[in-house]
């Protein structure tokens, strides 16, 4: 329940982070996108509803206090979530050179959805424009998602006194330490 | 049964289903900032001003350190700067105080009416039975054993040994200098020696001549060393009650013996004869 509650706030936390950290490193050129490393993380290491419900969240927040369209970004890490998901089935999180490809993937695939909204909805294109932008994000969200899911390995690891493991594989609802 | 086996599936189909509209229905209706908008924001604004209060902080504090290790480098560098500068102005005040002191030299020399040589002080001799001077200029620059010597206070002794290119001068305040003064308000004259440290004394004037403590006392000209007028000191302490026929005349002389840098040196009397020129005597 505890999780619930604090999801909002700890949202809206790490999105004016990485805002902010943002502009402070980079001067607004590149998102600093923390809150799609935690989706993704949540796609490999949380429960389906948890992991939704956070998708769900992290995705509003980000749509309302970045400014882009309400539930552009909601919709665009619901799906990333759930590719995520999908693909824990296959990739081991502990494998941290797969989690900084799939990472790159899913922000490329991020960027090709922004894209291709703006395209057909708004008839802007911004490929010439942001391709080196992307590239650049899909880079750093790489690297950021090794760090993270190294980082959160080590909490795991100080929390439950192993690395957790997916619900999915302990065949129950829930996160579980069992092995 | 449906439900609930299929309630996962559900629950992410109906989240999707609900972005899809949010994300359609802004994109229709642009419905600019809604309610829970607001509220995300009013929730987000002192998030975000920690952050940037935070941040502002480190860029400060980031600021001042590299503001400290130019400082440092600034520090360095003025430092040296002002160790040039204050060396530069030693000699700058050096020359000051030189050119001060030649001025006077300068307008001793106006004032009488002498052929002056100016010399610098090289070396000091005030042992406890000899007080000389010895000056950076000899027979070479046409000095003379006996000729005065003096500074803008007034005379300081006379040139005993004169070598080619340096000379020793006989200081007033030695025991063996007797110089024939007068006091300048009584016309009384005496003869001056010296005393050492305690300056001067003036002997051979007869306990019933008026003499007083701040006379001033000056050479006579009645030898053929010195010229007459030339300060010598002031009396400082008179003593009638001594035994004897004279009086005991204590002068402490103008000129400060510890502090002698140039000299003058009187190597003859100018004179202006009749066609205007000036002859050396």
């Amino acid at each position: 329940m505890i999780f619930y509650l604090l999801l909002p706030f700890v949202s809206i936390i790490l999105v004016v982070l990485q805002i902010t950290l943002a502009d402070v490193l980079f001067s607004g050129l590149l998102t600093l996108e923390l809150s799609l490393v935690v989706v993704i993380y949540a796609g490999f290491r949380l429960d389906v509803v948890k992991g939704i419900i956070l998708a769900f969240m992290m995705g509003f927040v980000f749509d309302c206090l970045s400014g882009s369209t309400l539930g552009l970004f909601t919709l665009i890490y619901l799906l990333i979530y759930i590719i995520s998901f999908f693909v824990s089935w296959r990739i081991v999180s502990e494998k941290l050179y797969l989690v900084a490809g799939f990472s790159l993937i899913c922000s490329l695939l991020e960027s090709l959805m922004l894209l291709l909204l703006y395209r057909f909805v708004f008839e802007f294109d911004m490929l010439s424009n942001m391709l080196l932008v992307f590239v650049l994000q899909a880079v750093l969200i790489s690297i950021l998602s090794v760090g993270f899911f190294y980082a959160m390995r080590k909490v795991e690891g100080l929390l439950y006194g192993k690395t957790m493991q997916p619900p999915r594989r302990t065949g129950t609802g829930g996160i579980s330490a069992e092995a | 049964m449906f439900f609930k086996n299929y309630r996962t599936v559900i629950f992410v189909s109906v989240t999707v289903v609900a972005a899809l509209i949010l994300l359609s229905y802004s994109l229709k209706y642009d419905s600019g900032t809604g309610v829970v908008k607001k509220l995300v924001m009013e929730a987000a604004a002192p998030v975000q001003i920690f952050f940037n209060a935070s941040i502002e902080h480190v860029e400060k504090a980031w600021t001042r350190y590299i503001q400290l290790v130019g400082l440092e480098e600034d520090n360095r560098v003025l430092n040296h700067k002002m160790a040039e500068l204050q060396a530069e102005l030693i000699l700058y005040k050096e020359g000051y105080l030189e050119a001060q002191r030649l001025k006077k030299l300068l307008s001793l020399q106006e004032e009488y009416q002498h052929n002056f040589i100016a010399a610098r002080v090289i070396g000091k001799e005030q042992a406890a039975l000899s007080k000389t001077l010895w000056i950076n200029k000899g027979s070479a620059h046409g000095l003379k054993p006996g000729m005065p010597v003096l500074v803008p206070l007034g005379l300081i002794g006379r040139v005993t040994d004169v070598s080619w290119h340096s000379s020793k001068v006989l200081l007033l305040i030695d025991e063996n200098s007797n110089v024939d003064v007068l006091i300048q308000r009584t016309r009384v004259q005496g003869i001056v020696r010296g005393a050492g440290s305690r300056g001067c004394m003036v002997r051979y004037i007869s306990k019933i001549q008026d003499v007083k403590e701040g006379d001033v006392v000056v050479t006579s000209g009645l030898s053929n060393i010195f010229p007459k007028g030339l300060l010598v000191g002031k009396v400082s302490h008179v003593n009638r009650m001594d035994v004897g026929l004279f009086l005991q005349i204590r002068v402490a002389p103008f000129a400060d013996f510890a502090s002698l840098e140039e000299v003058l040196i009187l190597a003859a009397e100018q004179q202006i004869n009749s066609t205007g020129t000036k002859a050396i005597k």
